[in-house]
């Protein structure tokens, strides 16, 4: 074979594998589209600005039903309810009021109803200092052991905000104690966190890489 | 030119000034394999459906534009939007507020790890859902060190807070030395007087050296056309702020303009369920921030030793 004819080959194959690959880059013949993996949409609950609890003051405003919150319906005017405790000391929450969990504060040194609630006016808080407070205003109640946090409140510093930074703008949406806190057991309990980033996202990939 | 085929006896001698049959073929060969390695080269333009219209193309510098000319801009893309998703958004262009530098702060006491805060800014801000882009990552960390390299995004556990761990939710840090804004060699990412690093998502051309130069991976490119469904399209838009962008831009956290430059509260504040996220003036002494500047244990702007000065600040309770 010359050398001339050797060339003519070659070029000839490569020419017929360049037709073949331009022919299915064209027709997209056998071509892997990029992976599309379908990806659900957040739940809305994760979307949901709405505060854990509702507190007294908020029903108020939602015109909801309060009679929770009318103590004479049971109780007798002018007659303070008189609280039972076991051989511990610790209080024995009535049957009336089980849905009440007293875990306020550490070493049960909250065991007692009347600390915040007025033995005189059941509809009634009553600080330490003997101030008698509505329960729309309980704020001031708890600001009265819980200073710095109150202190932090009131500078919009400890607790959510919404609404409007800018107070010429718009009002500032603030939340109190209870809209979060559970008077009665104040700790918030652990939630579902909403789901992570996909694998599909670059940051998580990489991480998962890493973690190999 | 002669025809050389008709004779294959001459065309073995192959004459010097004409074109042989094998020269033919050879040359055609050539010819074919050229067209076709040029027909392949070209192929993925079929993919291109997404090319500007004349007036995205022609549209000027965002800061060159005019009030008309902007108004002009607003409509059209208003138009492009409603073309997309069958919706007419309200888009406007909001200009930096006198008077007013944002400053963010983040309560690591209080921060549960939830991510509450990346999905609302997810929906408030239009972002792509498949592939996902999300300007908020939330580090998991493990208690008594700030060492990185030890952060999981991926943490999944049925309930948080875990018991062992604080989380760190990390976004754009809206740096007063932005890295950034210095390597954008076309200018469509600077900072604002308010302090907010903003995008031209228009004028952007997707080199991507500002998410090379940011140390906080703050900055999302839009590798694909992004995806976001109908029914979840935030339609309150602001020009740099949260309209739906397109494929080839970069993109990040801006602070919610179009919020927080009338006067609202940024997403991801409204949403945290811990009160740990804080945002406000930090040129008025009477604004949370400034509050939380003073009195409280701000122990770090992230990564502070490069010297970006973020305006976003971590701060302990007490």
């Amino acid at each position: 074979m010359t050398k001339d004819n050797r060339t003519g080959t070659v070029l000839l194959v490569l020419a017929v594998v360049f037709s073949a690959l331009g022919l299915k880059f064209v027709s997209g013949f056998g071509t892997r589209l990029p992976a599309t993996r379908i990806i659900s949409l957040v739940d809305t609950q994760f979307l949901d600005t709405a505060t854990f609890r509702k507190s007294y003051a908020e029903l108020i405003r939602e015109k909801a039903d309060l009679s929770d919150f009318d103590c004479y319906a049971c109780h007798e005017k002018g007659k303070p309810p008189v609280l039972k405790f076991d051989a511990q000391q610790t209080l024995i929450v009535p049957k009336e009021h089980e849905d009440v969990v007293m875990k306020h504060g550490t070493h049960n040194r909250n065991n007692n109803c009347f600390n915040c609630h007025d033995e005189q006016n059941l509809e009634l808080l009553q600080a330490r200092d003997g101030r008698q407070i509505k329960l729309a205003e309980s704020p001031l109640l708890c600001g009265s052991c819980h200073g710095p946090t109150y202190r932090d409140w009131e500078a919009g510093a400890h607790g959510r905000t919404g609404g409007y930074w800018d107070r010429t703008a718009g009002p500032m949406k603030r939340q109190i104690c209870v809209d979060c806190h559970n008077p009665h057991s104040p700790k918030i309990p652990p939630r579902k966190p909403a789901p992570g980033p996909h694998l599909l996202h670059p940051v998580a990939s990489v991480a998962a890489e890493a973690s190999h | 030119m002669a025809n050389p085929t008709s004779n294959t006896h001459e065309s073995v001698q192959s004459p010097p000034d004409g074109l042989s049959r094998r020269s033919f073929l050879r040359s055609s060969a050539v010819l074919a394999s050229g067209l076709a390695a040029l027909a392949a080269s070209l192929a993925p333009l079929r993919h291109l459906n997404d090319f500007p219209t004349v007036e995205q193309f022609l549209q000027k510098y965002y800061k060159e534009l005019t009030p008309e000319e902007m108004k002009k801009v607003l409509r059209r893309i208003e138009d492009e939007v409603e073309r997309e998703y069958g919706l007419r958004p309200h888009l406007r262009d909001l200009k930096p507020m006198n008077g007013v530098e944002f400053v963010y702060a983040l309560n690591l006491t209080r921060c549960i790890g939830c991510r509450k805060c990346v999905h609302a800014c997810v929906a408030e801000n239009n972002q792509s859902r498949n592939p996902e882009i999300q300007y908020i990552r939330v580090l998991r960390l493990p208690h008594g060190s700030l060492d990185m390299e030890k952060a999981e995004h991926n943490y999944n556990p049925e309930m948080v807070p875990e018991k062992g761990y604080f989380y760190m939710p990390v976004q754009c840090q809206q740096c007063k030395n932005p890295p950034c804004v210095k390597v954008c060699p076309v200018h469509a990412t600077w900072q604002e007087a308010d302090g907010i690093t903003v995008i031209d998502y228009n004028w952007c051309i997707g080199c991507r050296y500002c998410a090379a130069a940011c140390p906080y991976w703050a900055r999302h490119f839009n590798f694909t056309k992004p995806s976001i469904p109908k029914e979840r399209l935030n339609l309150d838009m602001a020009y740099l702020g949260n309209r739906p962008r397109r494929q080839g831009v970069m993109e990040k956290c801006h602070f919610c303009v179009q919020r927080t430059r009338v006067g609202r509260y940024p997403a991801c504040v409204e949403v945290c369920p811990v009160g740990a996220r804080k945002f406000g003036n930090i040129l008025d002494p009477e604004s949370e921030v400034s509050y939380i500047l003073c009195t409280k244990r701000v122990f770090v702007q992230l990564k502070e030793e490069l010297g970006t000065s973020p305006r976003f600040f971590y701060y302990f309770d007490v």
